[in-house]
């Protein structure tokens, strides 16, 4: 025979456990919206039944059921699903910078525009026709030198914009040091809270799902491992532990520098915001860097191969190389060419040496392009400081006439503005560029740096894109699994809800039938 | 398996697709405004490296254009002055004619003799003409006068062209030489008064001596030469018209470049306005359904159902 208030009981239990599923029910609605929350259900049984009880053993059939109470409250999410989340967002992360950078770069080079390295190299290029013309001229001159004050502040200026780029990469890179130590502090913190927690048999579902969120977000700055052990998330860089347990390693800009090594993927930096940064910084800005630099050198200093005509002079002791890499002298009588030659000079400073001055004696041309540092570089190409202070030192005239103190320029002789002009379609030799291009016009080299960045960025673009929608889709699954719906909940809210209601009312069915006993019953001598 | 959805999903999708749609119409009204289909080198890496070369082949047009303007000025100048030169030579081939009609009383052969003088002053003043400043006869020594009134029988102008830019690796000289206009110097002058080449000053010079001294037979002798130094003249004007014509061609053969590679470039770098004003409509059209159908989906859940 059961227990009197053994009903009254099983209400109670009901009523507890349908409080639960509701309060959850609730607590999921609440974090509908709450970025990394998983929903959470409470996973019901039946209670443990009784034997039917009598005063032996029972002869009766069945068991008697005791109600239902609640086992665990637990958070539906698959974990290999996080896995997978985690591993695309690593190239995610790594993408969206590269993207970045690239975009950035495009807009430094200024392409195509009225404002452009190719503008101002055209212009320079032109201003030398328009001397060819008038070659008397100082008028022409200065706007040579103009123009040629404006290349060099184009080149100036793009290199101290790649600087500056890199730069700011740097300083990122740093910020997301700070964040990843963090991060990995909090999980590690979280680590020792759900182990604690979970030791007394609970689950620690909300913390679970902040720890998770944390390791999304450091996936996406960083390629890491997750490795789930009894002690927590164990989450390394390849071979560099941030964190194990309840421990963290504290990381540096310089791990990550060595962890990304020559870049090339054999570090332990492979992907991520962070790989990405280095990425740009040591592939593409350095790269561009680099060309840029290249272009400006070759410009002032690059092997360039020229005809000049005869009835030209050349300067005393000039030694130019032909074609076939033999050194010719010019010196006395042979200084005046009787047939045009074809020599290999150094760029725009190599031709401008072999032009004269209008000074008497004349005097040769200086280089005109130096550097504020050796060697000529995109950040470092001058204008020659004396040119541009007297624009008269700009040589035209390859002829003199007279000799010793009194050799003069020929004013008249356009020779050396028509070769500059012709420059621009001449083939120079590119030196260590990294774009492969080895010759060709100034033009057809920057034309190749445009180009190249232009596929890059398209490139890079396309891998982020396709990078965005894995990221999706894999979000799209977890959140179909975990995420948590409306509709649902409210179904459930109902579910329970007249679940309770109904434990209510079979407590007021007991209550009454219990009243109908006590007070109802045995009235008789009262 | 079929997709458990949440709200989260949905508002999740809604934002990626009306952002996408967002974006596509910012990117065709960029295109739109600007006009070009090309904003950055990403948009088309191909295409920007055939606009950046169309963009500078079109300014170096420019530039061959203001060579070609200014060479054409100096050629079209150098023919006026070989014009006022032939006349010149006309009028002193008429007067050697008049005064080799026998008849002519010396009086008369003065008057020639001192128009003849008259000529030569003014042809050696063309000698050293000049144009914008600079000589034109005198090769490359532009800022120097070739002639002297005193001695330009037997006076070297510089030989050497001075040549203008017209295309890449195309160099047209844009001068006629002094010597070849007037005649090498004589160096015979100095040694033997009676012996002359076609120089046109020592021609006219000796047509002025012999008709002051009444020399009708050496008169006759320079009549030849300077009907010589006259069909050289011709010849050096006929190569002016040529070169002339040589540059016209040039000018019209850069001008027809120009409009192709403009024509080439608007193909790589313009917006096709019908195409992208479509494509903008369609876009917005596009984004609006996007927003309503949004708004639509959005809203309900089973609570607006319940009481």
């Amino acid at each position: 025979m059961s227990s009197t208030f053994h009903g009254i009981e099983t209400a109670k239990r009901s009523l507890f456990t349908q409080t639960a599923a509701l309060n959850t029910t609730g607590h999921n609605i609440a974090n509908a919206n709450t970025a990394g929350y998983s929903r959470q259900v409470v996973s019901m049984t039946a209670s443990r039944p009784m034997e039917y009880p009598g005063l032996s053993r029972s002869v009766a059939p069945g068991q008697l059921g005791t109600g239902v109470e609640f086992t665990s409250i637990t958070r539906i999410r698959q974990s290999y699903l996080d896995d997978q989340f985690r591993n695309e967002s690593k190239s995610l992360g790594g993408w969206e910078i590269q993207t970045d950078t690239l975009s950035k770069l495009e807009s430094i080079m200024n392409e195509p525009s009225e404002s452009g390295i190719r503008t101002v190299l055209d212009n320079f290029w032109k201003s030398w026709s328009d001397l060819s013309k008038d070659p008397e001229s100082v008028t022409s001159r200065k706007i040579v030198r103009e123009n040629a004050i404006a290349l060099t502040d184009a080149f100036n200026q793009t290199s101290r914009q790649l600087s500056d780029l890199s730069a700011d990469l740097t300083n990122n890179i740093q910020v997301k040091v700070d964040e990843i130590n963090s991060i990995t502090q909090t999980i590690a913190n979280l680590n020792s809270e759900i182990q604690r927690v979970e030791g007394l048999g609970d689950d620690a579902n909300d913390l679970r799902d902040q720890r998770d969120l944390l390791t999304d977000d450091l996936s996406k700055i960083v390629n890491i491992t997750v490795l789930n052990t009894a002690q927590g998330y164990n989450i390394s860089i390849g071979g560099i532990e941030l964190t194990a347990g309840g421990a963290t390693t504290k990381i540096t800009y310089d791990t990550l520098d060595e962890a990304f090594g020559n870049g090339d993927g054999t570090g332990d930096l492979k992907n991520g915001e962070v790989f990405g940064m280095f990425f740009s910084k040591e592939k593409y800005i350095a790269d561009y860097q680099k060309q840029l630099d290249v272009l400006a050198n070759t410009v002032a200093n690059g092997d360039v191969t020229i005809t000049i005509p005869a009835g030209s002079i050349l300067p005393e002791g000039t030694t130019l190389r032909d074609e076939n890499g033999n050194d010719i002298q010019f010196a006395g009588p042979a200084r005046e060419l009787t047939k045009d030659i074809k020599v290999i000079v150094n760029g725009l400073n190599g031709l401008h040496k072999l032009g004269y001055t209008f000074s008497t004696p004349a005097k040769n041309g200086e280089d005109f392009f130096t550097s504020g540092s050796g060697e000529i570089t995109a950040s470092s190409i001058r204008l020659n400081a004396n040119i541009a202070a007297d624009a008269s030192l700009i040589a035209t005239s390859l002829r003199t006439s007279g000799t010793g103190q009194n050799e003069t320029a020929v004013k008249g002789n356009n020779t050396l503005a028509v070769l500059m002009f012709a420059l621009k379609d001449n083939k120079f030799s590119f030196s260590s560029t990294g774009n492969g291009v080895t010759s060709g016009s100034i033009d057809d080299f920057y034309r190749s740096v445009v180009g190249q960045l232009g596929v890059q960025s398209q490139e890079a673009m396309r891998q982020l894109n396709n990078q965005q929608v894995l990221v999706e889709q894999v979000e799209s699954r977890r959140q179909s699994i975990s995420g948590v719906s409306i509709d649902e909940e409210m179904s459930n809210m109902i579910k329970y809800q007249h679940a309770y209601g109904a434990a209510s009312r079979f407590m007021t069915a007991y209550d009454e039938m219990l009243e109908k006993l006590i007070n109802g019953t045995g009235t008789v001598g009262r | 398996m079929s997709l458990r959805i949440t709200q989260g999903m949905m508002h999740a999708q809604l934002l990626r697709n009306v952002n996408n749609n967002l974006n596509r119409m910012d990117r065709n009204q960029n295109v739109l405004a600007t006009g070009m289909k090309i904003q950055n080198p990403s948009d088309d890496p191909v295409g920007i490296t055939y606009a950046l070369r169309y963009r500078s082949e079109i300014s170096n047009n420019e530039q061959y254009q203001k060579n070609i303007d200014s060479a054409k000025s100096f050629v079209d100048h150098t023919d006026t002055v070989l014009s006022q030169l032939t006349d010149i030579l006309q009028r002193a081939n008429e007067l050697t004619i008049q005064g080799l009609t026998g008849t002519n009383p010396q009086s008369a052969m003065d008057s020639i003799a001192l128009e003849m003088g008259q000529l030569y002053e003014q042809t050696v003043s063309i000698g050293n003409d000049r144009f914008n400043g600079k000589s034109i006869f005198n090769g490359q020594f532009t800022d120097i006068d070739p002639y002297t009134s005193a001695g330009a029988a037997n006076e070297q102008a510089d030989k050497q062209k001075i040549n203008y830019t017209f295309a890449a690796g195309v160099t047209i000289p844009i001068n006629v030489t002094g010597e070849e206009v007037f005649g090498s110097p004589d160096p015979l002058v100095p040694t033997d008064p009676d012996a002359t080449t076609d120089n046109l000053f020592s021609v006219l010079k000796g047509l002025q001596n012999a008709f002051s001294a009444g020399d009708q037979e050496k008169a006759d002798t320079l009549l030849g030469q300077l009907k010589s130094r006259m069909d050289k003249i011709l010849n050096v004007r006929a190569e002016v018209g040529a070169r002339s014509n040589r540059i016209d061609l040039m000018d019209s053969r850069i001008k027809d470049l120009t409009l192709n590679l403009t024509d080439l470039d608007s193909k790589v770098e313009d917006a096709d306005m019908a195409e992208t004003i479509t494509k903008l409509k369609q876009d917005e059209n596009i984004y609006q359904a996007s927003l309503s159908i949004g708004a639509k989906i959005i809203q309900p859940s089973l609570l607006d159902y319940l009481r």
